[in-house]
């Protein structure tokens, strides 16, 4: 095999991968911007065509409110479950701390399927004047981001930044600095591919959203729920609201660019 | 002299376990607090007749719930099915997220472009993905067998035929989940350390052999940990069966969670629920500390 | 210890949530129905100085979200609606606050509403918990231009010797759906996913059949020949004269087929008669009309009803705010002005309003359709045998069951279940 072939054959992989995931997506975008009528007419035919499903979405469905809600809890909630799982991981694998029995007990609850927890989870929010809060759904999440964070995490630091970290505390740094100056910057990819999937957990999450909020803290994917109702799938603003949904994704490629070519990097200095 | 050496590292291991505990408290308050109470209720709500018709703890049944759990045929069934679904897609999205991992490794070009189309799925919603593609795959008006048609293949009964609905709903799983292993498994990739490659090129190791003796042993935790998670989120699928097939048709596509689910919230009997919960608790549990044994035993 | 924990915690929740006492917070479903509704509060809360807060969910997952609700003793939502099949499981617990004494207190008329609809979502054993809101009756959708058209009714004549005309009976329906499959077009469309959406649709099937789903005693009567019959012409309408993957389309699925004009006739829920003139869905529009299922004979019909009621849960923080609202959506003024935006009505005087009739020339047939539907067997249990029917009856269909073992199968647990509720002895 030529250079030239080796630099060309992961991007003729990776095109044909993008074109799986994207295809879908396209006629996703193609059914926004036409009618229920037209998007199940077979042969297709281009029909009508308009930006209505972008303005019913924000003037006969809350869109704006499901989105911020969404928003603010998914990030808040990996904002503090980030460092906390960060820090538990590394207790986990440098110390193993708790032994494996607590590693396990931590990931337990998480095994079980969430309709039998959310019921208590009701009780203990609603006695907490928690129930129908942002910042009840921001606890809730945080209960299942923690563990699985800390889980993807510990493997993130049982590489060979130890040795390192050693080296450190010869010199004289102590074993918060070691763990902040070293063994986190080490773990950055880890740390931030985490952090990405944490987020994704508390955005999609649906039951607990479903159960434990209110009109006013009612989330994206209870929202969009909706627009499945007893008098039929209203699939046009459906796939308006989805496309609307994803756009923040390519607002975060100049972070992605940043991120994936630092984290890089980052891993060729140990 | 060297009693003195181990009183000093008696000394520092304490400090080092004291340190550890010092770094989890924080996540073990937070999951104390909040996640204990609805545990232990599942716990003692299972061995409790109890059904939200009327709901008290009065008549404690002992294992009377794990016995009427085990004795239906209908959760017999849907557990192995849910075995054989969940090997099925963890297996499959595996070896098709790091194939692509191993791909987005390689090249620094459109990098960006490629991760951020992939992320595309993992941020729809179950519901929105299920809802979206029952558009795609109706039998008759959609898109799927249209295309099909045009290449002279007959319309396919993705949902509607026994055989095919739970490998439909396999795909459609690995369309929406399959990213979710490339972010871990490319995010171990890229914190490979770049010597032992360099070393091996010197000693004349080609591609394939760098894979089977560097990347795949280093990467062994990362991808143990990757199967784990997808292995616990795919068990408790739902939200797709819920919204695709309803665990139909007959009873093809029925996973053991939509069949708690319905246990729980149709038939209001959380105490049958909750055995049938622990039961698979334990089940998944005991792999995972195998898989954890097995991890620990590389090392 | 743990126990006591547990109950005190479930039982003796003190303070409501985040509804306030100028709130009414009511839980809906995002159907054309609500929006009617919501169009209108405004003017109740210029009357009242009462706010009110809809909010809607997906019709599914509601049940799940009221039922933490209502089990503890206050919960969120001052006024609830109930659909009928939740009705036995929900007064069965308790759930419901009873309305007598408001409705007598306030003369609210409940003679008004049609009978069929205060028996399924209104009264359960003499007690009133709910004021009925919209039917939802299944009835048959066909295709007038294609029973109009000269040829049809030549080549039907010539095939089976009687004349190609709206069908009187069921038998004659059968014949039409046979008789239009040809060509890639359909003589039916079905609705066979599991469990409610099967369940429902062939309920009509069994209805028409003459069949019921228990006698006075609640003795199931299922497997019989009008049950054998229903399941046998259910498995060949889907199988036969449906389009593939029948089998598992939901409402929705279905509902497409018919309004792309790829199908002669639909058996559905009422409201959709209004979707198949919207021209954005639907490629039929004026082509549609909806009749009671034909029955055995020309008089009998054999539509399924179906129905949301207003309630007022245990739980509600603020019942008394709830009933002023309940009071007065479901006046014969508030009825009427839904109903003329396109609600489904359940009361009578609106049926007969000759505002309401001018506007929509098929509420008489609507009404018919109600006044000879049948109720589904609305007891405590009423969702576990929806599930139950739903697995047997999907099972049949795909024919890994004969029609006679599921119709046993479902007597079996049905029989459990009227047991375990005190119906049956």
């Amino acid at each position: 095999m030529r250079p030239g072939w080796r630099n060309i054959i992961p991007h003729i992989v990776l095109s044909v991968f993008s074109l799986a995931i994207l295809l879908p997506l396209i006629w996703v975008v193609r059914v926004s911007l036409t009618d229920k009528l037209t998007a199940y007419k077979i042969p297709p035919e281009i029909g009508h065509v308009g930006i209505e499903n972008y303005i019913e979405i924000f003037s006969t469905y809350p869109f704006e409110r499901w989105f911020f809600n969404s928003l603010i809890v998914a990030l808040v909630s990996t904002a503090i479950a980030l460092p906390l799982a960060t820090a538990m991981a590394y207790a986990f694998a440098r110390f193993n701390t708790g032994g494996a029995f607590l590693r396990l007990g931590v990931l337990a609850s998480q095994m079980l399927p969430p309709i039998i927890l959310v019921l208590p989870l009701f009780t203990l929010f609603f006695s907490t004047g928690l129930m129908q809060t942002r910042m009840g759904l921001i606890l809730a999440h945080l209960t299942i981001s923690l563990p699985f964070l800390a889980w993807m995490l510990v493997s993130f630091f049982e590489g060979d930044s130890a040795s390192l970290e050693e080296a450190a505390r010869i010199d004289g740094a102590t074993r918060w600095q070691a763990f902040i100056k070293i063994a986190v910057p080490v773990a950055a990819p880890g740390i931030l591919a985490a952090g990405l999937l944490g987020f994704i957990l508390s955005w999609n999450e649906f039951l607990f959203a479903l159960v434990l909020s209110g009109a006013d803290s009612q989330t994206l994917p209870i929202g969009l729920a909706s627009m499945e109702t007893h008098a039929g799938v209203e699939i046009a603003p459906l796939a308006a609201a989805t496309v609307v949904s994803l756009l923040p994704v390519f607002a975060l490629l100049p972070f992605l660019r940043k991120y994936l070519i630092k984290g890089l990097s980052l891993g060729a200095l140990k | 002299m060297m009693v003195r050496m181990g009183q000093a590292s008696n000394a520092a291991d304490r400090r080092d376990r004291r340190f550890g505990y010092a770094l989890a408290a924080p996540s073990l308050t937070v999951l104390f607090l909040i996640i204990l109470f609805p545990v232990l209720s599942a716990l003692f709500t299972s061995l409790h007749e109890y059904t939200l018709i009327a709901p008290n703890f009065d008549t404690f049944t002992g294992l009377a719930n794990f016995k009427a759990a085990l004795g239906d045929a209908e959760f017999r069934h849907s557990a192995w099915l849910t075995l054989r679904f969940v090997i099925g897609v963890v297996l499959l999205e595996f070896v098709i997220g790091f194939g692509v991992a191993l791909m987005l490794n390689k090249v620094e070009r459109f990098k960006p472009v490629y991760y951020a189309i992939l992320l595309c799925p993992l941020l729809m919603n179950p519901v929105i993905v299920g809802l979206i593609w029952r558009m795609f795959l109706h039998p008759n008006l959609g898109i799927v067998n249209y295309l099909l048609g045009t290449i002279g293949i007959s319309p396919v009964n993705w949902l509607g035929d026994t055989k095919i609905a739970i490998w439909t709903v396999i795909l459609v799983d690995i369309w929406h989940q399959v990213s979710f292993m490339i972010v871990l498994l490319l995010a171990g990739l890229s914190s490979l350390p770049k010597e032992p490659y360099e070393a091996a090129r010197v000693d004349g190791a080609n591609a394939f052999q760098c894979f089977v003796h560097i990347t795949l042993p280093m990467m062994r935790t990362v991808i143990i940990v990757t199967l784990l998670i997808r292995f616990i989120f795919a068990v408790k699928t739902y939200d797709l069966i819920y919204i695709m097939t309803r665990g139909g048709p007959g009873v093809a596509t029925d996973l053991v969670s939509y069949f708690i689910y319905r246990t729980a919230f149709v038939s209001l009997n959380i105490g049958e629920a909750s055995a049938m919960s622990i039961l698979l608790l334990t089940a998944i549990l005991a792999l995972t500390a195998y898989l954890y044994r097995y991890m620990r035993s590389l090392n | 210890m743990l126990k006591k924990l547990l109950l005190g915690s479930v039982m003796a929740l003190g303070f409501a949530g985040s509804a306030s006492a100028e709130t009414v917070s009511i839980l809906m479903e995002g159907v054309p129905d609500t929006e009617y509704v919501k169009a209108l509060v405004p003017e109740f809360t210029k009357e009242t100085g009462i706010e009110v807060n809809l909010e809607v969910v997906n019709y599914a997952e509601m049940h799940t979200k009221l039922v933490p609700q209502l089990v503890a003793p206050k919960g969120s939502y001052s006024a609830i609606v109930v659909d009928f099949y939740w009705v036995g499981e929900f007064a069965k617990a308790g759930w419901m606050q009873p309305l007598d004494d408001r409705i007598k207190a306030d003369n609210f008329d409940t003679s008004a509403y049609i009978p069929a609809l205060m028996d399924l979502v209104g009264k359960v054993d003499g007690t009133t918990y709910m004021l009925p809101f919209y039917n939802y009756a299944m009835g048959l959708t066909y295709r007038t231009d294609l029973l109009a058209d000269a040829k049809n009714q030549a080549d039907f004549k010539a095939k089976y010797n009687m004349d190609l005309r709206v069908p009187q009976t069921w038998d004659e329906y059968l014949k039409q759906v046979e008789f239009f499959t040809k060509d890639g077009f359909y003589g039916v469309v079905n609705q066979g996913l599991r469990p409610d959406p099967i369940a429902m649709e062939w309920s009509n099937y069994l209805f028409a059949n003459g069949g019921e789903y228990h006698d006075a005693n609640w003795k199931p009567t299922l497997n019989t020949e009008a049950g054998v019959k229903a399941i046998e012409q259910y498995t060949t309408n889907i199988n036969k004269y449906g389009p593939v993957g029948s089998a598992s389309f939901g409402f929705d699925e279905a509902f497409n087929v018919m309004a792309q004009g790829k199908a002669y006739s639909y058996i559905t829920y009422n409201f959709f008669r209004t979707s198949y003139d919207d021209p954005s869905k639907s490629a039929v529009v004026g082509k549609v009309e909806i009749m009671p299922v034909p029955g055995a004979t020309p008089d009998k019909g054999g539509s399924l009803n179906g129905a949301w009621g207003w309630a007022i849960p245990k739980s509600s923080p603020n019942p008394d705010a709830a009933w002023t609202f309940l009071k007065w959506v479901e006046s014969k003024e508030i009825a009427k002005k839904r109903a003329l935006a396109g609600g489904s009505p359940t009361r009578t005087d609106v049926f007969d309003d000759p505002d309401v009739l001018a506007k929509y020339p098929y509420y008489p047939a609507l009404k018919k359709l109600l006044l000879t539907s049948h109720n589904f067997a609305v007891f405590t249990y009423t969702p576990q045998l929806v599930e139950v029917l739903g697995r047997e009856l999907s099972l049949a269909v795909a024919g890994e069951k004969s029609p006679q073992d599921a119709l046993a199968a479902i007597e079996v647990e049905f029989t459990e279940l009227a047991k375990k509720d005190g119906k049956l002895q």
